[in-house]
């Protein structure tokens, strides 16, 4: 019997991560899925003890009709994609033994907070891959350029990372969101949209700026922690994070407006990239707004207002910046991140012989 | 301001914020408490210790803000930190114990998340180690490490023993700790829980000194202990961990006795000492007592102590220690009189007669309630207002809280504080036991009989000197507490009067009044908070209305509220006055209630007198005194169900010859000297004299 050519490629992850790493990986299969033969390896990590796998990803995988096998002992492949090391954060040991010409660790999260303090223990998380894993290279895969920094920022400071190298072209999430257009004429009507820990959100005075009492709606979906606080302005209208659907919370503005604590950033922001394709103006700040290739606005809180009212003053500059941004996300479409996988895959399984 | 909060917010934390601030306030810093972290049902003894120490966030700029248990950080703690004071130089910490470094980065990146600015999170293991004397608090449990144990100020030392309810319920323990109690070698004092306390009270032997464990601060309680040991399971909590803390930390010896020798196994150099409270004495009088300061300054040594030194956590939050304040200049500084107000003046008047006493080389001044200021200003004293009881304030012990503050303020070192009253009060315990501020308790006896008990004199312990202002007659001086602390006086009495004659203070009176009389009666029956003397006054005015040549002026404090019906009558003047002791010395009869302070002006001026007694529960046992001078011929007596005799009793001493005999009996007793200046004379010489 002939030997099959197609490599065998294992991805290895915590399915039960709630928001952006389980889509993003549920997106990637679809891609990934025909280049090779594809095995999907669940952790249970001490992060996500008593969860269960992100419904988006479940989906995925029933569609492409892929086992998740939990907690192998063993894992061997051609390639070995471990998504998000972060998951580690939370235990002292990694129970399986990965094997493989080339490991690599697609980061996820930023390894840095602003500022520069540890985002998570990445030394203890990494090292547990390292001690688990026999691989000719270990890579790590940032996901867009603010993540590569604080990878980079980080690494001066270890020296155990000179046994990984460090992929030279992002790692991006793919957004295949279907588009929408743009409304005719735009109102003022705004929203954010977040998973509810408060690294998502600004400080009170920012919040308040972006969404003011002279807005026409202020729609915070994922506004937990805020639901009971007497301090919460009343001209806010207040949802749990999934009490309604993204699609529910999209009809209800024309603008996401998102800025997130100073002492956070985030890696990627996938969120963002949904609303853009929703046919909504999305302003953030300009470190936020850099990953997304200009379909994100840069601007700082001051300028939301002025923003928001030269739109509904003129409309056509409104449905134009939207236009412009969908066509930006095309940078980040399934096809592109096929030309990229397969980029990478030639070149450093070339490279790990 | 260190301004301090916790990750949770519950009564056991809050308790490990008050055990915090009194470390650092005592080291020096400026401290404040979160005020959103006083729990809605919190203790009396937290309200008080918190008093200090409350702040909202919206008041205060802090220079640090401290969090304790931060490896452990509520939803609404998070939310709430996103209103902390300060500014962005403010910084923030957050104090923890945590097992990996991932811990220590959620608690870092949790709290830079809802502060919105970097924080730094600081591992207590780090120098402590993992083992604790308490597990699973949040407690930073640190104290301040002197160079050298400090000397005992008095010529026993002080033993305090810690005994849990159990422990006391044993055979023979409360007998073994009477005897103690009576030994010559060492002083004991009992800290145990408020079921411990209350067993104690309950039995035979309610008279041994006891604490609460939450009566006050394990500082406040460090003050009256040289030794301290403790008896029960294992450690008791975090106060009584904190307590041993302290007193390793100031080099007392302190004796780890329980079953399971808690402190001991934990690391803590405490001596291992006899689990039975049984065995306790010979113990300390074999092994302790003859080797007390070498002990102690070896447990002040030891390398395991160093780990929970103060000082570690103000180099990692860049605290530099304030300077001592200098000492006083002068040994012995201003003396703050605070009299309670009961249901008068009583007190108050007591203390300005022996303040007018003291030397105008020793500074005084008052402190009082607002019913007391302006007769001590007129008197010439210095007096803060303070506030008294009232039903409208949502606890009971309301005002005691400010007046805590307010006597804290008050106090520098070197002051000393001298009370009068019956109650010593929260505010005054605390703020003695806080500083040991010398401090003298002026404490008039004839109690009644259901006051003498236990709890009446459980705070004594705390005045170095008590000065008890006899009564004139030997039968009502019955002996409440002995001691070398304790100073008897003669009578303090107001004896002062105006250098005018009778004759013309009666002409005046007459031209004052528009009325010509040739008797003048006077009634002093108090304004009915005590007891109500309305009928009484009203019977009087009748009698007296019958008279063609009378004047009866009714004498009501200023400010009183006086009956309408006290102005219907013809021979009858509402006469609103404090000094009272001319117009009695004007009359021909005074009808007077039988406080300790108008009994003996008006027996010491020789008044004709018809004494009403008062008669409420917490009043002193004014009938016996009353019963005194009547059996004695001095004055009359009508008591309170005796009204209709009263008419009688007056006209019997206006007419029917009883103010002669009065007078006859005056002219035959030898009344003792009185007290004002023997009194001002103990307070001169300072309560640590």
């Amino acid at each position: 019997m002939k030997r099959s050519t197609r490599p065998s490629i294992a991805y290895v992850l915590d399915p039960r991560f709630p928001g952006g790493t389980s889509s993003a990986v549920a997106a990637e299969l679809d891609v990934v899925a025909p280049l090779g033969h594809v095995a999907v390896h669940g952790l249970s990590s001490a992060m996500f003890k008593g969860q269960i796998a992100a419904p988006q990803l479940q989906e995925t995988l029933t569609r492409l009709d892929l086992a998740l096998i939990w907690d192998a002992k063993e894992i061997a492949a051609d390639i070995v994609i471990f998504h998000n090391p972060s998951c580690l954060r939370f235990q002292q040991e990694l129970d399986v033994k990965i094997i493989t010409p080339h490991l690599v660790v697609v980061a996820h999260e930023n390894f840095l907070r602003p500022g520069g303090a540890e985002a998570f223990d990445v030394a203890t998380c990494l090292g547990m891959i390292e001690q688990s894993s026999f691989a000719s290279k270990r890579t790590l895969a940032p996901i867009s350029a603010w993540n590569r920094k604080t990878i980079a920022q980080w690494q001066e400071t270890q020296k155990a990372l000179d046994r990984w190298s460090v992929l030279d072209v992002d790692w991006f999430n793919i957004c295949d969101f279907p588009l929408v257009e743009p409304v005719a004429a735009p109102k003022d009507r705004r929203g954010r949209h977040s998973r509810p820990g408060l690294e998502k959100f600004p400080q009170q005075q920012v919040m308040e700026q972006c969404f003011p009492a002279h807005a026409e709606a202020n729609i915070l979906l994922g506004a937990d922690a805020f639901v009971n606080d007497p301090q919460t302005p009343a001209h806010w209208e207040l949802y749990p994070f999934r009490s309604i659907s993204v699609e529910a919370y999209f009809e209800m503005i024309d603008f996401m407006i998102y800025f997130t604590a100073p002492t956070f950033r985030e890696s990627y922001g996938r969120v963002l990239a949904e609303a853009v394709a929703a046919g909504k103006l999305t302003i953030s700040d300009p470190e936020t707004a850099s990953a997304f290739g200009g379909a994100v606005q840069a601007a700082s809180p001051e300028e939301v207002d002025g923003i928001i009212q030269s739109c509904i003053a003129d409309p056509s500059t409104y449905r134009a910046k939207i236009s412009a941004a969908q066509r930006a996300l095309e940078q980040f479409s399934p096809s592109a991140f096929a030309t990229r996988f397969t980029t990478i895959f030639a070149t450093e399984m070339s490279m790990g012989k | 301001m260190i301004f301090l909060c916790a990750g949770e917010r519950s009564e056991r934390t809050f308790d490990a914020l008050l055990l915090l601030a009194v470390q650092l306030d005592r080291a020096g810093y400026a401290v404040g408490i979160d005020a959103s972290f006083l729990p809605d049902d919190a203790p009396r003894y937290q309200k008080f210790e918190a008093a200090m120490y409350l702040c909202d966030a919206a008041d205060v700029t802090p220079a640090i803000i401290l969090m304790i248990g931060a490896d452990s950080i509520a939803d609404d703690v998070k939310l709430a930190l996103r209103a902390l004071p300060g500014t962005a130089d403010t910084a923030v910490y957050g104090l923890g114990r945590f097992a990996t470094h991932q811990m220590l980065l959620s608690a870092q990146n949790t709290l830079a998340y809802a502060v919105g600015r970097d924080v730094e999170v600081i591992d207590l293991t780090l120098w402590q180690g993992d083992t604790s004397l308490i597990e699973d608090s949040i407690l930073p449990l640190v104290t301040s490490i002197l160079p050298s144990p400090n000397p005992s100020r008095t010529q026993r030392p002080k033993v305090l023993v810690y005994a849990p309810h159990d422990s006391l319920q044993q055979d023979a323990v409360l007998p073994e700790l009477l005897a103690m109690s009576h030994s010559g070698a060492f002083d004991l004092q009992i800290v145990t829980s408020g079921q411990g306390k209350d067993f104690i009270r309950r039995s035979s032997y309610a008279y041994l000194s006891v604490f609460g464990y939450s009566e006050l601060p394990p500082s406040g309680l460090l003050s009256y202990a040289d030794i301290v040991a403790f008896f029960g399971p294992n450690v008791p909590g975090a106060r009584m961990a904190q307590l041993a803390m302290e007193a390793m930390g100031a080099g007392k010896v302190v004796i780890d006795c329980t079953e399971d020798s808690s402190f001991i196994d934990a690391g803590a150099p405490l001596l291992d000492g006899p689990a039975s409270l049984l065995s306790f004495a010979s113990y300390l009088e074999g092994v302790v007592l003859p080797h007390r300061a070498e002990i102690g300054r070896r447990i002040q040594q030891s390398p395991w102590l160093a780990k929970f030194d103060l000082a570690h956590l103000e180099r990692q939050i860049g605290l530099t220690r304030p300077a001592a304040a200098p000492a006083p200049a002068s040994k012995t500084g201003s003396t703050l009189f605070f009299p309670t107000n009961g249901s008068g003046l009583g007190h108050a008047q007591r203390c300005a007669l022996i303040a007018a006493e003291v030397s105008p080389d020793h500074s005084t001044r008052f402190a009082a309630f607002p019913s007391c200021v302006d007769m001590l200003k007129n008197r010439g004293f210095d007096c803060l207002p303070m506030v008294q009881r009232s039903e409208e304030f949502a606890e009971e012990f309301a005002n005691d809280l400010v007046n805590y503050r307010r006597l804290s303020s008050l106090m520098a070192p070197g002051d000393q504080l001298v009370f009068d009253g019956g109650y010593v009060f929260d505010s005054i315990y605390r703020v003695i036991s806080a500083s040991q501020t010398p401090a003298i308790w002026i404490r008039r006896g004839l109690w009644q009989a259901g006051q003498i008990h236990p709890n009446a004199l459980e705070r004594e312990h705390i005045f170095s000197k008590v000065i008890v202002p006899t009564e004139a007659f030997e039968e009502l001086n019955a002996v409440y507490s002995r001691g070398e602390q304790v100073h008897h006086v003669g009578p303090v009495v107001n004896t002062t009067t105006s250098d005018t004659d009778r004759a013309t203070l009666r002409a005046r009176l007459s031209a004052l009044f528009e009325r010509p009389f040739e008797t003048l009666v006077v009634s002093m029956l108090g304004g009915g908070v005590a007891s109500d003397r309305s009928v009484q006054t009203q019977m009087l005015c009748s009698t007296l209305e019958r008279r063609s040549d009378c004047l009866h002026l009714v004498v009501a404090w200023p400010n009183a509220v006086v009956p309408d019906g006290y102005y219907g009558w013809k021979n009858t003047r509402v006469v609103q006055t404090q000094n009272t002791l001319d117009l009695c010395r004007a009359a021909d009869l005074t009808v007077s209630a039988a406080g300790y302070n108008s009994f003996h002006e008006l027996l010491y001026a020789a008044v004709p007198t018809l004494f009403i007694p008062q008669s409420a529960p917490y009043l002193d046992d004014q009938e016996r005194r009353a019963r005194a001078a009547s059996e004695r011929g001095l004055a009359g007596l009508v008591l309170e169900s005796e009204l209709m005799s009263l008419g009688r009793e007056v006209n019997a001493v206006l007419d029917g010859g009883k103010a002669a005999e009065f007078a006859a009996a005056h002219t035959e007793i030898t009344l003792p000297d009185i007290g004002n200046k023997a009194a001002a004379a103990l307070i001169e010489t300072g309560a640590g004299q």
